[in-house]
């Protein structure tokens, strides 16, 4: 009885530090302006924006029936994978699923990169393989895929950028990321999945604010164990909540609820609504398709998210009603 | 130019079946589903235990050692800090953690590795580990050693070891190591101390008690054969291990034996794996000179968590020792499985007076991933009564079969 006691109250204690740290709010400003960084860019040519290949396009895509040899195994995050180098030279970072596939996430990193990319989001060139050909120490064999990301020299990994500390806070693309984020159930908002890129274009260095490893998403806000890329859960997971004066009160992951609380408004939501409204059936398809999704679960994420779409955008008149 | 980037296959694991071009791949992303509709707790705790302890060693930076320097009876909890880092490409391991448990067992360890020598054919290492087991359960030598004679003694140890695995092929393995190993045996302590009589006290004439303590160099030489499927949580394959240990006393002699062991697994899997035949043999058998004595604290012991689970942990010592454990395992939910098991073993003075005479009889359930047992209960009667247990292991994978120093104390 005595040792049941201890352990509920050492349990008592640990969750009321991990409340007291979780719920600790940061005064979130923007930063002074960076030369050169950006978030987002308009996206100009939107319907006609390649989904399946995404913003790097086939040429930086990798050959699914190439020998990749192995360099190392992935000793960072919750995800198995490794490093590898294709018959050209180049670097790869793969993510793999765990043997059984259980909720995978390369399949959801690449389609929720490709959706992001099309409506002007910065993203590292992704791709999905659902195998390839290993070369290791002990031969050649059949692997299982994942997510390849590219290692190129036009992006220079400059570190990572805060969510509470950027120059774009409160700014309309910062806001809509966020809300797209949210609709997309993201449970992974970490700073350490935000990467700052270097771009040299000419003689002008561009700095790009990129929100990389967007895989825990498509599923549902379980504060334990969240699913990911699963219709089901993404369908029975609400997008919003309710309407707070002028805010709108987003179903978010309860780590990251102080990015969302009482921030975000009407017109914030129906901006980034109205950017992903502008996809066309085929610019869904195939950001579903290059993640390896069979139709039957692409068209149930693909008609959930367009509900949350229509959500978003409906947001102004209900709240013009009320 | 690329023909295409993604072929098929849904995230939801179910309807992957099939759709992968490679069987191999196809094998990898498959589940066989449970016999019943898996409750959504279990689907979530298998894959927070994916996501939270899937990758093993493989990640960089700190973590929490949650006792696996540990022997059984640490108390219900153990924990402390670790670090571990891999450099050079996978070229270079380095470990090194700390824990404490419930009743103040600690143990330190620190570990360098180079796994990938003569393109991954050849592992050295070396590992370092100081420990102090605070109340250790003893009940005598022998197989009649009776329940009214617990007892406890500390064990405190310095151990130091170098080792090499050789893989001709990637699933045999020779292992070979040799260490120091400086043990002190001592009056139990600890923490939320059990009611148990110093073992000094009761067995005042064990050898152990009236002779210095030893220092041992200890040789091991081993061969394994391994096919199971997945390790942590096996479906099918099998294990093959030979393992021959010397323990030398590099003081006077006294306590210097040899360890021989022989062992074999087999999983059976009926049903497309939704029903798995575990079927485990292990013999071991200790050699001394005339005059010399195996301490028992390295003796060769069954009773427990892993041999016979119906007895308390480190019930039986003796010279020698026979088990067997047969175990039925039926998949309820596709993440937890229901068991029957069996097993039965004992330990002799002497070689051919082995038999399976004390036996155990029991139900219990495993909560798993595809590769891993997460979560176990297991209860087991015998002829001690019910004893009930709950481990975060697979019963058919031991500590031993990954340890590099010494088996001090012997852990079945």
């Amino acid at each position: 009885m005595k040792r049941v006691s201890l352990a509920a109250a050492a349990l008592l204690a640990s969750s009321a530090i991990v409340t007291a740290c979780g719920g600790a709010k940061r005064p979130m400003q923007a930063s002074p302006a960076v030369p050169g960084a950006t978030l987002w860019e308009r996206p100009t040519d939107l319907a006609s924006r390649d989904t399946y290949f995404g913003p790097w396009g086939r040429e930086y895509a990798p050959n699914p029936v190439d020998t990749y040899d192995l360099v190392e195994r992935k000793h960072t995050g919750v995800n198995l994978g490794m490093t590898v180098v294709d018959s050209k030279g180049r670097e790869w970072s793969v993510k793999q699923a765990y043997p059984g596939g259980m909720d995978d996430e390369s399949p959801v990193e690449v389609a929720v990169s490709r959706l992001l990319s099309a409506v002007g989001y910065h993203q590292p060139p992704v791709y999905y393989l659902p195998s390839f050909t290993l070369k290791d120490d002990w031969g050649t064999h059949v692997e299982p895929g994942g997510r390849f990301r590219l290692k190129i020299e036009q992006l220079k990994d400059d570190g990572i950028w805060r969510w509470d500390e950027n120059p774009f806070i409160g700014s309309k693309p910062y806001q809509g990321l966020l809300v797209m984020l949210m609709m997309f159930n993201d449970t992974d908002l970490k700073n350490s999945n935000n990467s700052l890129y270097e771009r040299r274009v000419g003689g002008k260095v561009e700095k790009l604010y990129v929100v990389r490893d967007v895989g825990a998403a498509l599923g549902d806000l379980n504060p334990i164990s969240p699913r990911k890329g699963n219709p089901e859960a993404f369908e029975k997971t609400p997008f919003i909540l309710g309407v707070n004066g002028r805010h709108v009160d987003l179903n978010a992951d309860r780590w990251y609820t102080k990015l969302v609380r009482d921030r975000i408004t009407v017109d914030d939501v129906q901006w980034a609504a109205a950017l992903l409204a502008q996809l066309n059936d085929r610019q869904w398809r195939d950001a579903f398709r290059a993640g390896g999704f069979e139709p039957n679960a692409a068209n149930r994420f693909i008609r959930t998210l367009r509900e949350k779409i229509t959500e978003g955008q409906n947001l102004g008149r209900r709240a013009a009603i009320r | 130019m690329v023909a295409c980037c993604a072929i098929g296959g849904s995230v939801h694991g179910q309807e992957r079946r099939g759709t992968a071009q490679n069987p191999a791949v196809a094998d990898y992303l498959y589940e066989p589903d449970g016999y019943l509709v898996e409750p959504d707790a279990i689907t979530r705790a298998a894959i927070y235990a994916d996501r939270h302890f899937g990758k093993g060693d493989l990640t960089n930076g700190f973590y929490v050692d949650m006792g696996n320097q540990m022997v059984p009876g640490a108390g219900w909890i153990a924990v402390g800090p670790g670090y571990r880092r891999w450099y050079s490409k996978d070229q270079l391991f380095v470990d090194a953690s700390a824990a404490i448990s419930w009743h103040n067992y600690r143990a330190v360890q620190a570990r360098v590795e180079l796994p990938k020598l003569m393109r991954s054919r050849l592992l050295l290492g070396g590992q370092a580990k100081l420990q102090d087991f605070t109340q250790i359960a003893f009940y005598g030598e022998g197989r009649g050693a009776t329940l009214s004679n617990e007892s406890d003694y500390r064990l405190k140890s310095t151990d130091v070891v170098g080792y090499a695995t050789l893989r001709p092929v990637e699933w045999i393995a020779v292992d070979g190591g040799v260490g120091l190993l400086a043990p002190s045996i001592l009056a139990p302590s600890g923490t939320f101390r059990h009611q148990r009589p110093s073992a000094e006290q009761l067995f005042a004439r064990n050898a152990v008690f009236t002779h210095a303590e030893p220092t041992f160099m200890y040789t091991e030489i081993a061969v394994s054969a391994d096919r199971r499927d997945y390790p942590g949580h096996p479906t099918s394959g099998g294990l093959l291990r030979g393992a021959i240990t010397g323990y030398a006393d590099r003081d006077t002699g006294l306590f210097s034996f040899r360890r021989y062991e022989a062992e074999a697994q087999h999983f059976v899997p009926f049903d497309g794996a939704r029903m798995v035949l575990a079927l485990h043999g292990w013999v071991a058998a200790s050699q001394t000179e005339p005059g010399q004595i195996v301490p028992f604290y390295l003796e060769p012991g069954i009773g427990g968590q892993n041999s016979l689970r119906s007895f308390p942990d480190f019930r039986f010592h003796d010279r020698n020792l026979a088990l067997l454990n047969v175990e039925a395992r039926i998949k309820v939910f596709t993440h937890m499985d229901g068991a029957v098991f069996v097993d039965a073993g004992n330990v002799a003075e002497r070689f051919g007076d082995l038999n399976l005479d004390k036996r155990s009889y029991g139900v219990g359930v495993r909560f798993h991933t595809r590769r891993e047992t997460f979560a176990r209960v297991d209860a087991a009667r015998g002829v001690e009564g019910w004893r009930l247990t709950f481990r975060l292991t697979e019963p058919l994978n031991p500590s031993r079969y990954s340890r590099r120093t010494a088996d001090a104390p012997f852990v079945p």
